[in-house]
């Protein structure tokens, strides 16, 4: 039972994102998210971190899974609420659209 | 976009807007391959799927913890995307590019307190401002700086003579200040042969205070008109041309008219347009008319043998405006006796402007002979009565006649 329960969501959760990617949404979501973040100023924030780290490191010494190890919690953590909200906000809206009807 | 339009499609039979599936797909299909059998097979195990969902779409709180997925999942592509650029950026050499050292990062830090623009400066500094003119090199006022460039480099009506006039004094700083006004004052009517009432009107208001202005400014030069001063120039040499004419025969209108045109013609264009019957009002050198056009039209008035050296003289004519013969005879003494030195260099400048090529030295010899025998033409003059005293000139026979041809 729990088992069968756990497959439900998890095909829930394809067949939503299936959709996401289907219908465009999700591009449109990250293109939206990427302008919001340049515009709030995430993104210099990230780079200034960047910098920290990649000195620590030695420029030599830098690899893709070390920087997305560093990077990814502090990039999740700068993300302005009000970019958040709206962004939940419009994935609300697609669900609402298109999974509960 | 197909895809998407399929996909809502998709969507509606999953929940069963559209009730039955085309009955083809539902039979077993032979052809595996079929697009459309494929497509049927995952409908039905999406339906399936979708069942389930709507079952649990109700459930709100599931809901906001799949957004919350998506936007978690879109907020760790940003963060990928953001470590490749950078990876890239770093094994590329480029990232520590736009980095400087923090001292000059200082001189350049954002100022931000008030009173003060970005970079520290008082915002209200150019009210102070003042622009260099390219043209005639002076600091003139920013807000005056348009209105000046547009005299100075000849866009309007009159400018251009103006601004040739005055980078011309400022050539000559000393030199007489009424060769200036006196051309101003000719060149700023609209000249034309039946204008000379007006200019004398003109000219008779203005006469006396003129002198004392500043004759730099281009705006108080417009204002100015007349300028007393060298009377005694032009005049001597057109007399000498002149061989056989009296002058006293000659109405008082008449001398003042030819007097009028021939000082035009030492100064300005004066070719005749065909269209508008008028004499051009440009410099000497005016573009649109060539030194033929110029040379015959100074033959027409002036007889051959005036052309060329007429240039030289300049000057003047004030002695129109007077209506004091007293005033004119002083006048006249006086520069007999004084007035050699700025009339000369005043009368070789011009010279050397209008290119005909006259010496300076010819010029001046010239001037002291004429000098004597203008006086004694004033002499004359005054006898004609208050008419204004002119110096009676032009040489050339016909030209009662050829005023009348012309109007």
């Amino acid at each position: 039972m729990v088992v069968s329960k756990m497959n439900k969501d998890a095909q829930m959760r394809a067949a939503i994102n299936q959709k996401l990617i289907e219908t465009g949404e999700r591009e449109r979501l990250k293109e939206l998210l990427r302008a919001k973040l340049i515009e709030c100023g995430w993104k210099d924030q990230l780079k200034a971190h960047c910098k920290e780290v990649i000195k620590e490191k030695g420029l030599e010494h830098v690899t893709v899974d070390d920087l997305v190890a560093e990077i990814t919690p502090k990039g999740r953590a700068l993300v302005p609420d009000s970019v958040k909200k709206e962004l939940l906000q419009r994935i609300r809206t697609f669900l609402a659209q298109h999974a509960s009807l | 976009m197909g895809l998407g339009g399929r996909g809502g499609g998709n969507l509606q039979r999953y929940l069963g807007l559209i009730p039955t599936p085309p009955p083809p797909c539902v039979q077993p299909c032979c052809h595996p391959l079929c697009y459309e059998q494929s497509e049927c097979r995952l409908h039905k195990s999406l339906q399936m799927k979708m069942e389930e969902m709507s079952l649990s779409g109700l459930d709100n709180s599931k809901l906001e913890a799949i957004a919350q997925e998506i936007y978690a999942d879109l907020v760790e592509d940003s963060c990928l995307g953001f470590c490749f650029e950078v990876h890239r950026a770093v094994k590329c050499g480029y990232f520590f590019l736009d980095d400087t050292d923090p001292e000059s990062m200082k001189d350049f830090e954002i100022v931000d307190q008030p009173g003060l623009d970005i970079f520290g400066q008082v915002f209200n500094q150019w009210k102070s401002k003042e622009c260099v003119c390219p043209n005639c090199s002076r600091s003139i006022a920013a807000s005056r700086f348009a209105p000046h460039l547009e005299k100075c480099l000849g866009m309007g009506r009159n400018s251009s003579r103006i601004a040739n006039r005055r980078i011309a004094s400022s050539n000559n700083m000393n030199k007489s200040e009424s060769d200036q006004e006196d051309n101003d004052d000719i060149n700023d009517n609209d000249w034309s042969y039946g204008s000379e009432k007006k200019a004398k009107k003109r000219k008779s208001d203005k006469l006396w205070y003129l002198p004392f202005q500043n004759p730099n400014s281009p705006r108080r030069s417009k204002s100015l008109k007349h300028k007393n001063g060298e009377l005694s120039n032009s005049d001597p040499f057109k007399y000498n041309n002149s061989t056989g004419i009296s002058y006293e025969t000659l109405g008082p209108e008449e001398l003042r008219s030819l007097l009028t045109t021939l000082i035009f013609l030492f100064q300005q264009c004066g070719v005749i347009s065909e269209h508008t019957k008028k004499m051009c009002t440009r410099s000497l050198r005016c573009p649109q008319h060539t030194d033929e056009q110029r040379r015959a039209v100074r033959i027409y008035f002036l007889g051959s043998s005036a052309v060329l050296p007429e240039v030289e003289s300049s000057l003047d004519n004030d002695s129109f405006d007077m209506t004091d013969s007293q005033a004119l005879i002083s006048r006249l003494q006086w520069d007999g006796s004084s007035d050699l030195s700025p009339s000369d260099s005043g009368s070789s400048k011009t010279s050397e402007n209008q290119g005909w090529g006259l010496g300076t030295n010819s010029s001046e010899s010239r001037k002291t002979k004429k000098k004597k025998s203008h006086l004694s033409l004033v002499g004359t003059a005054s006898g004609l009565g208050s008419n204004k005293k002119k110096k009676p000139k032009p040489p050339a026979p016909p030209t009662p006649s050829i005023y009348d041809d012309i109007n």
